[in-house]
C-alpha cells in the first residue's frame, strides 16, 4: 500500500524535476480550461462573449501567481530555485568582473593560507607517530632546579635509576646520538662520517617498528660477544653509501675501527627525534654501568607509559624518584629533576609557537578577507536596492531573495575554496620549508594535501559563504521597497546604515591588518637585528670543515675530582691535530688556515671551563665558555684584536700560559681595568697553569640569535694540562678547521681532503662547507616563517586598501551631484578633498588606533620568538602604522581624484 | 461568503477530497460541485484551489489524467487513489471529532 504511493510520489518528484517544462504547460492548459468555463458561464448568464472573457478574468486573479504557488506544490522547488539563483548568480558576478576577481583572489588567500596552516597544525598536533602504542611513548629528561627552563638529556645513572625505580613505565630504553667513521671499503667507497645512535636492547621493540630488511639486534641471539658487534643502517644509507645492494644484511664494515654485521636496514620513512641518523648500533650495559662514571647528560631516555597511566602520574612518579636520587646520592643527583615529556611533544612541541603565530595570522587574514568582501557586497547591495526592490514588487519572497544572496556568495566561496586548495597545496610547502628543512622537522615533510586540509577548506568556504552573503541579505530585508523604487537612479544607492556599516568593516579590517603588520614587523625587526649584526668574523671565504678522534682514543678516566670525571690525556690528540694543522697551513690557494675546538657559532654543544680570579684577597669563580684554539684563529677568523696579540708560534708547552678573553669577559671580570696582563686560573683539573691574559678580542657571539655578548675565554691547543677533570673531555680530540681560501672552493676542498687522510687516512672530514652555510643554516628556516608572516600581512594590508578604496570611491560616487554643486558655486579642490576626506580619514584613524591598542595587547604572545627587540618596540610600530596610513591614503588618491574632475554641468544636467 | 483563504487549509482538503470520493472531477468541476453542494456557502478561489489539488496530487492522495468532458473538451481529471480514500477516512475522522467538540462547546458554554 505504502510502496504503491512512494512509487507514485516518487514518479512526480521525477517528472517535476526533469521535466518542469512539460508540467508547466500542463498547468497552463488547466487554468486556461478553467478560465473558459468561467467565460463559458458568463456568458450564460446573458453577457456578450466580450464581456463575458474580461469579467471572467476579472474574476479568475492572476494565473500567473496561482502557476507560481502550484509550482510551489512540487516540493522540488528549492532545487528549482537553486538552479535558477545559480544562473543568476553566475550572471551577476559575471557582470563585475572586478568585484568578482579581488573577491576570489581574496577568500582563495584566506581559505587556502587558513587551511594549509590548519593543516600544518593538525599534523603537529594530532597526526599519530608512527610508532605502536606512539601516545603512551615519553622522553624522559632532566634539568637542573635552578634553570627548569633548559632541559638535559640523563646521565647513564639517571637511566639505571629510572629503570629500576620507576613505577609508572612498563619498558624503558635508551640511546646516544653521536657520529661514526665509516672507514674505506674495498671498492674505494671512501671513508665517511654517519650519523649515529646507539641503543639499549628493547629500543627498537619500544617503538614498535619492522625493519625494511634484515632483523634487529637481539642480546639473546647474538653471542653476548659479539651482540656489540652488529649495526642497522637507515635506507638512505643503504643507498647511497651501499648502493642499494641487495646482499646487504651480513656484509660487515669498519665502524671506528671495529667490524661490524650488518644485520638489518630501517625503513625510508623511519623518523625519530633526529632525522639524519644513518646507523644505529647496540649499547650494552654491563651490570656495572651504574658503578660507571658518567661524564655529561648526554642519553635520551625513551619510556613507554603503562596502560591507563597519564603523563601527571608519570611525572609525579619521576619527582618522587628525583627527590630520592638527590637524598640517596647528592653528589649526583642533587639540584637535578626529571621531566617527563609525550615524545610528540619532544619531536614537535618546538614547533607549536610559529605555527599558532601563523595560524593567528590566517585567521586574521580570512576575517579581513570576509570584511572586505561583506563591505563590496554591501555596497554591491545597496547599488542593486532598485533590482532586489523590483524582484520584491514582482512577488520575489523576502526569503528568496535573500536565498538569491547567499546563493551568489556561495558561488564565490565555493570557488574561492576550490582556488584555496590551490593555495593550500602550496602553502602547504611553505608553511614545512618555513619551519624548517625536512631534517629539523621530520614528520612535516611528509604533510600533504588530506582529507583534513580539504576538510577545513570547505568549512571555511561554508562559513564565508555566510560571511559574505548574510549582510547583504540582512540589509536587503530592511529596505523599504517605495522609497527604494522612487528614488532617482543615482540616489538609489544611498542607504544610511549600509554606510554605517562599511565604516565599521572597514575600521575592523585596517585593525585587523595592523596588528598583523606589526607582529610581522616585530619577527622582521628581531631577524633582520640578528642577520645584520656584527658577528666579529668574517665569514666570506672561509671554509670550514671538522676533524675528530673519539675520546677513548686520548683519554682515560683515573678517578673523580669534585664530582667531575677526571681523565689522563695522552698526547698524540695534539700531535695529530698539529701535524694536521702544519700540513693545512701549507695548502696551496690558501691565505691561512686555523683551527677551534668547537664552531665559535652555534656549536652543538658549548664546553665551559671554570675561570677563577684572586681579587683583593677575594676567590671570584665564574663557569664561562672555552675555546681550544690554533696560532693564528683571529686573524684567520679576520676578528679584530682590541688589545695585546693573537696565540702564535710562540705559545708552546714550554712557554709561560697565556689565555685571551673578549671584551665581554674584560669588562665583566675587570671593570674599569685593563684586562691585559691579568692572570687567571681554569678549573681544568690539577695540571692546568696559571694564564696570562695575552690579548682582548671582540665578541663573536656563540649563538646567532644572542643579542648581549657574554664573556668568553681561548687558550692555545698547545697549552693544555695532561690530565682534565670536566664534563668536555671531547674538546682534546677534535677541531674545527677554518680555511681562509684564495683559489676555488673545490680545489682547495679536494687538496684538504687529501691533506688529512694523509695525515689520518681513517678519519674522513665532517660537516664540510663555508662558514657562511653553517652559520646560516637555520637562519633560511627563519627567513621563511619571516617571510611567510610578511606576505600574509602584506595580503591583509591590500586586502584593507581595496577596503578603503571601496568606502571612498561610494562616498564620492554618492556625492557626485553634492560635488558638482558644490563646484558650480565656485569650491575650490581643497574643500572637494575636505569634503571626501571627512567621511574616509577618521575611519582610518579608528582604525589605526583600534589596532596599535590590539597589537600591543597581543604581540606579548610572540615575545618568545624576539630577540633584541621588545614586543613593544616603538620603531616597528611607528613604521607599520605610517605605511598602513600611506597606502590607505593612496587607496583613496584615485575616487579624490574623480571628486576633483568631476564636471559640474554634466552632473547637474544629469538629474 | 468567506474568502477562500478563510477555509483552513486541512478543511480545503477535506472538501476536495470528499468532493472526489463519488467520481473524477476537474478543477472547474470541482469548484462548482463545492459551491453547489454548500448552497452558494463555499467557494472555493481558484488562488488556493489549484495549489490544493497539485499538493494532494504530489502527497499521492490524489491522482491525474487527461480525459475528455461531456462536451468533448480536454480537461485535467482528479481522481481519489486507495490511498487517498483512507486519507478522507481519517481526515473525515478528525473533523467529526472537531467539529463536534466545538458543538459541545457552543452548547454548553
Amino acid at each position: 500500500m505504502r510502496i504503491v504511493r512512494l512509487l507514485r510520489v516518487a514518479h512526480l518528484r521525477a517528472r517535476s524535476l526533469l521535466r518542469p517544462a512539460d508540467l508547466d504547460a500542463e498547468l497552463e492548459r488547466e487554468l486556461a480550461f478553467h478560465l473558459e468555463q468561467l467565460t463559458t458561464e458568463k456568458i450564460a448568464e446573458g453577457l456578450t462573449p466580450v464581456e463575458a472573457r474580461l469579467t471572467a478574468r476579472r474574476e479568475f486573479g492572476n494565473p500567473a501567481l496561482f502557476a507560481e504557488r502550484s509550482r510551489d506544490q512540487r516540493r522540488v522547488r528549492w532545487i528549482d530555485d537553486l538552479r535558477q539563483d545559480v544562473v543568476f548568480g553566475l550572471r551577476m558576478l559575471r557582470r563585475s568582473p572586478g568585484f568578482t576577481t579581488v573577491a576570489l583572489l581574496s577568500l582563495a588567500l584566506g581559505i587556502g593560507g587558513n587551511a594549509a596552516v590548519m593543516g600544518a597544525l593538525h599534523g603537529v598536533l594530532m597526526t599519530k607517530l608512527p610508532f605502536a602504542h606512539a601516545e603512551r611513548l615519553v622522553i624522559v629528561q632532566t634539568f637542573a632546579i635552578d634553570q627548569p627552563r633548559q632541559a638535559s638529556g640523563a646521565s647513564i645513572l639517571d637511566y639505571v635509576a629510572w629503570r629500576d625505580r620507576s613505577r609508572t613505565l612498563d619498558a624503558i630504553a635508551v640511546s646516544l646520538s653521536g657520529p661514526r667513521q665509516f672507514a674505506a671499503e674495498p671498492d674505494g667507497t671512501p671513508a665517511e662520517s654517519i650519523p649515529g645512535l646507539s641503543v639499549t636492547p628493547g629500543w627498537f621493540e619500544l617503538l614498535g617498528v619492522a625493519p625494511l630488511h634484515g632483523r634487529w639486534p637481539d642480546t639473546t641471539r647474538d653471542a653476548a660477544s659479539d651482540a656489540a658487534r652488529v649495526v642497522v643502517i637507515s635506507h638512505r644509507l643503504w643507498r647511497q653509501r651501499f648502493g642499494g645492494a641487495p646482499d646487504i644484511i651480513g656484509r660487515r664494515v669498519r665502524i671506528n675501527g671495529v667490524s661490524r654485521r650488518i644485520i638489518g636496514v630501517m625503513p625510508a620513512d623511519f623518523r625519530y627525534l633526529a632525522d639524519n641518523v644513518d646507523c644505529w648500533m647496540p649499547m650494552i650495559l654491563g651490570p656495572d654501568a651504574a658503578r660507571r662514571p658518567g661524564a655529561g647528560r648526554p642519553f635520551v631516555v625513551l619510556g613507554r607509559l603503562k596502560p591507563g597511566v597519564t603523563i601527571a602520574q608519570a611525572q609525579a612518579d619521576f619527582d618522587a624518584i628525583a627527590a630520592d636520587l638527590a637524598n640517596v646520592s647528592p653528589e649526583r643527583h642533587k639540584g637535578w629533576g626529571a621531566r617527563v615529556q609525550p615524545l610528540r611533544q619532544a619531536m614537535y612541541g618546538w614547533t607549536k609557537a610559529p605555527l599558532f603565530t601563523l595560524q593567528a595570522a590566517v585567521a586574521l587574514v580570512l576575517l579581513i578577507t570576509c570584511t572586505n568582501i561583506a563591505g563590496l557586497s554591501i555596497a554591491r547591495t545597496t547599488v542593486r536596492r532598485r533590482e532586489i526592490a523590483l524582484r520584491a514588487a514582482l512577488g520575489a519572497g523576502r526569503a528568496r531573495i535573500v536565498r538569491q544572496l547567499l546563493a551568489e556568495s556561495a558561488l564565490l566561496s565555493g570557488a574561492g575554496g576550490v582556488l584555496g586548495l590551490v593555495v593550500a597545496a602550496v602553502g602547504l610547502r611553505v608553511v614545512t620549508t618555513a619551519l624548517g628543512p625536512p631534517a629539523s622537522a621530520p614528520h612535516l615533510a611528509g604533510l600533504d594535501l588530506d582529507g583534513g586540509v580539504v576538510a577545513v577548506a570547505v568549512l571555511l568556504s561554508v562559513l564565508s559563504a555566510f560571511a559574505l552573503g548574510l549582510p547583504s541579505a540582512l540589509a536587503s530585508g530592511r529596505m523599504d521597497l517605495s522609497s527604494a523604487l522612487n528614488a532617482s537612479g543615482a540616489a538609489a544607492g544611498k542607504h544610511p546604515s549600509g554606510h554605517r556599516q562599511r565604516g565599521m568593516l572597514v575600521i575592523a579590517q585596517l585593525a585587523f591588518a595592523l596588528v598583523l603588520l606589526v607582529l610581522a614587523g616585530l619577527l622582521a625587526h628581531s631577524f633582520l637585528r640578528l642577520s645584520g649584526r656584527n658577528i666579529n668574523m668574517d665569514p666570506d671565504g672561509l671554509l670550514t670543515f671538522e676533524y675528530g678522534v673519539v675520546p677513548a682514543a686520548y683519554a682515560k678516566q683515573v678517578g673523580y675530582i669534585n664530582g667531575l670525571p677526571h681523565f689522563e690525556l695522552n698526547v698524540p690528540p695534539a700531535r695529530t691535530i698539529d701535524r694536521l694543522y702544519e700540513r693545512l697551513r701549507q695548502l696551496p690557494g690558501t691565505e691561512s688556515v686555523a683551527g677551534i675546538s668547537y664552531p665559535p657559532v652555534n656549536s652543538l654543544v658549548l664546553p665551559t671551563t671554570i675561570v677563577a680570579l684572586e681579587k683583593n684577597g677575594t676567590r671570584d669563580v665564574r663557569e664561562v665558555p672555552y675555546f681550544l684554539v690554533t696560532p693564528g684563529f683571529f686573524a684567520t677568523a679576520r676578528t679584530p684584536i682590541i688589545r695585546g696579540r693573537d696565540f702564535d708560534a710562540r705559545d708552546t708547552d714550554s712557554s709561560p700560559w697565556v689565555a685571551i678573553v673578549n671584551e665581554a669577559m674584560a669588562r665583566s671580570f675587570w671593570p674599569g681595568e685593563d684586562a691585559l696582563g691579568k692572570h687567571v686560573t681554569l678549573g681544568n683539573g690539577p695540571d692546568e697553569r696559571d694564564r696570562e691574559v695575552a690579548g682582548i678580542v671582540a665578541d663573536i657571539p656563540t649563538r646567532l640569535n644572542q643579542i648581549d655578548a657574554a664573556p668568553v675565554i681561548y687558550a692555545s691547543y698547545r697549552q693544555q694540562p695532561s690530565s682534565y677533570a670536566g664534563r668536555w673531555i671531547g674538546m682534546f680530540g677534535q677541531m674545527t678547521f677554518l680555511v681562509r681560501r684564495r683559489g676555488d672552493m673545490a680545489s682547495v676542498l679536494s687538496a684538504a681532503r687529501r691533506a688529512v687522510s694523509e695525515v689520518d687516512p681513517d678519519r674522513p672530514l665532517v660537516r664540510v662547507g663555508t662558514v657562511q652555510q653553517h652559520l646560516y643554516a637555520r637562519r633560511s628556516e627563519s627567513r621563511n616563517y619571516v617571510l611567510a608572516l610578511a606576505a600574509f600581512a602584506l595580503t591583509a594590508m591590500l586586502l584593507s586598501a581595496i577596503g578603503t578604496y571601496g568606502v571612498t570611491a561610494h562616498a564620492v560616487n554618492e556625492r557626485t551631484r553634492e560635488i558638482g554643486i558644490r563646484r558650480t558655486v565656485g569650491a575650490g579642490r581643497r574643500e572637494i578633498v575636505t569634503l571626501v576626506g571627512r567621511r574616509v580619514v577618521p575611519l582610518i584613524a579608528v582604525g589605526l588606533a583600534l589596532g596599535l591598542a590590539a597589537a600591543a595587547a597581543l604581540s606579548g604572545l610572540i615575545a618568545n620568538q624576539l630577540w633584541g627587540v621588545s614586543p613593544t618596540e616603538p620603531a616597528t610600530y611607528a613604521a607599520v602604522s605610517v605605511v598602513l596610513a600611506l597606502v590607505s591614503l593612496l587607496a583613496c588618491l584615485g575616487p579624490v581624484r574623480r571628486a576633483i574632475a568631476v564636471d559640474p554641468t554634466v552632473v547637474l544636467r544629469c538629474e | 461568503m468567506p474568502k477562500p483563504s478563510d477555509l483552513l487549509q486541512g478543511t480545503l482538503d477535506l472538501l476536495i477530497l470528499k468532493t472526489l470520493a463519488r467520481e473524477p472531477l476537474h478543477g472547474w468541476g470541482i469548484a462548482k460541485k463545492i459551491q453547489w453542494l454548500t448552497d452558494d456557502e463555499l467557494s472555493v478561489g481558484q488562488g488556493s484551489l489549484y495549489p490544493a489539488l497539485h499538493r494532494l496530487e504530489q502527497q499521492g492522495w490524489i491522482t491525474a489524467g487527461w480525459k475528455n468532458t461531456e462536451l468533448g473538451r480536454n480537461a485535467k481529471f482528479y481522481s481519489l487513489t486507495r490511498e487517498g480514500k483512507q486519507q478522507l477516512e481519517r481526515e473525515m475522522e478528525s473533523w467529526k471529532r472537531l467539529s463536534g467538540a466545538v458543538g459541545l462547546l457552543l452548547k454548553r458554554a
